[in-house]
């Protein structure tokens, strides 16, 4: 799982940083950046969905596209109304993946744990 | 759970973790860009609301500076009333600073406002090749300020940046520098001097703003007036480097 999840990042970023060369206008390089945390709280969430055995595709995709667009919308709404909405979408985002790394750590503790008390 | 799911489930992770890398690499690219260009995005506001704070502050520095210097020179009329000699010395003293340009004067003068021709010529048509003939630039000014100051001009001031012996006229990007002053077209320009001997020494034909008026007679403004007020110089008055050379020193 990690493997693959890596993989795809690695592969990701490389596509991003060499090949697809997309102008972005500086306007929206903040709520692309908001997008790509969304995006990583998601990925994050269906690791640990996975490892809990209870990885379910649609959800995974529908909020990884919903939470991206949520979280730029939020942040845009926010800059129009004068009210940094972004920082609430950073903290609850943030959060959530702190959450999710610490289970998946835990997740792998006792999974190596265990292997070893039985070896 | 069958191993084709199973395979189903790990190839849509692997597609979600490609999108979230490359939505990553994008967003990080843009923010490099940004910071390349030294644009910092979110802070663009705050840096805003500061820069109009600090130009306040210089403005009001600015008058604060003006009015100082004229209560010295309050002060100093004051303190001369006393004995002849003390007269005698504010008197020359008070002339000394006529000349340095740090009292505000008023008199008969011109007014001169140069700016940018808001003509465009069409592209690909010969005169597109001399696009800057259509901007007023810094030498325009300095060739303008000789011609005043050769037909006996006594003070002048460009956007009300008074000019004195070490005021620069400087152009900057997209700006012009008088006395360290940014400042863009429109360029107005007042000097004290006999009206019609200024009026003819700008207006000379083959002189100084033909040039100008052979372009875009809309980009020169040039009026007499019975009385122009000057501000007084706000900028520095200290010498770092020059001292003046003693008394005994001179004679030999």
């Amino acid at each position: 799982m990690i493997a693959i999840g890596m993989l795809g990042l690695l592969l990701g970023l490389l596509l991003a940083y060499l090949v697809l060369d997309i102008p972005i206008p500086a306007e929206w390089a903040s709520y692309l950046s908001l997008a790509a945390l969304a995006g990583l709280d998601t990925a994050f969430g269906g690791w640990r969905a996975a490892l809990e055995g209870r990885f379910h595709p649609d959800v995974f995709v529908s909020g990884f596209v919903v939470n991206a667009l949520l979280a730029s919308l939020l942040a845009y709404l926010g800059d129009r109304m004068g009210v940094d909405l972004f920082l609430a979408a950073v903290v609850t985002l943030g959060g959530r993946m702190f959450l999710n790394l610490s289970i998946i750590r835990r997740y792998y503790l006792n999974q190596w744990s265990l292997r070893r008390t039985r070896g | 759970m069958t191993a084709e799911s199973k395979r189903a489930q790990w190839l849509i992770f692997f597609i979600i973790w490609l999108v979230v890398g490359a939505l990553l690499g994008v967003a990080l690219k843009a923010q490099f860009r940004l910071h390349t260009a030294e644009l910092p995005s979110t802070r663009l506001p705050e840096l805003a609301r500061a820069y109009v704070q600090e130009k306040r502050t210089v403005q009001a520095m600015e008058n604060e500076i003006r009015q100082l210097r004229q209560k010295t020179t309050e002060l100093e009329n004051a303190l001369a009333t006393g004995t002849k000699q003390t007269k005698v010395l504010n008197d020359s003293l008070q002339a000394a600073k006529m000349l340095a340009g740090l009292v505000e004067v008023e008199g008969p003068g011109i007014e001169l406002i140069l700016r940018d021709s808001e003509r465009r010529p069409t592209f690909g048509s010969p005169e597109s090749q001399l696009m800057e003939l259509y901007i007023i630039h810094d030498y325009d000014l300095l060739r303008v300020v000789n011609e005043l100051r050769q037909a006996g001009a006594e003070a002048i001031a460009i956007n009300g940046q008074r000019l004195v012996a070490t005021s620069a006229i400087r152009c900057v990007g997209p700006v012009i520098y008088v006395n360290d002053i940014k400042m863009a077209s429109p360029f107005v320009i007042h000097a004290i001097g006999d009206p019609n001997t200024l009026m003819g020494a700008l207006k000379t034909p083959g002189g100084v703003l033909s040039d100008i008026i052979d372009v875009d007679s809309k980009m020169v403004e040039l009026h007499a007036r019975d009385k122009v007020r000057i501000p007084a110089y706000t900028g520095s008055t200290q010498f770092r480097f020059a001292k003046p050379v003693p008394s005994e020193e001179v004679a030999k």
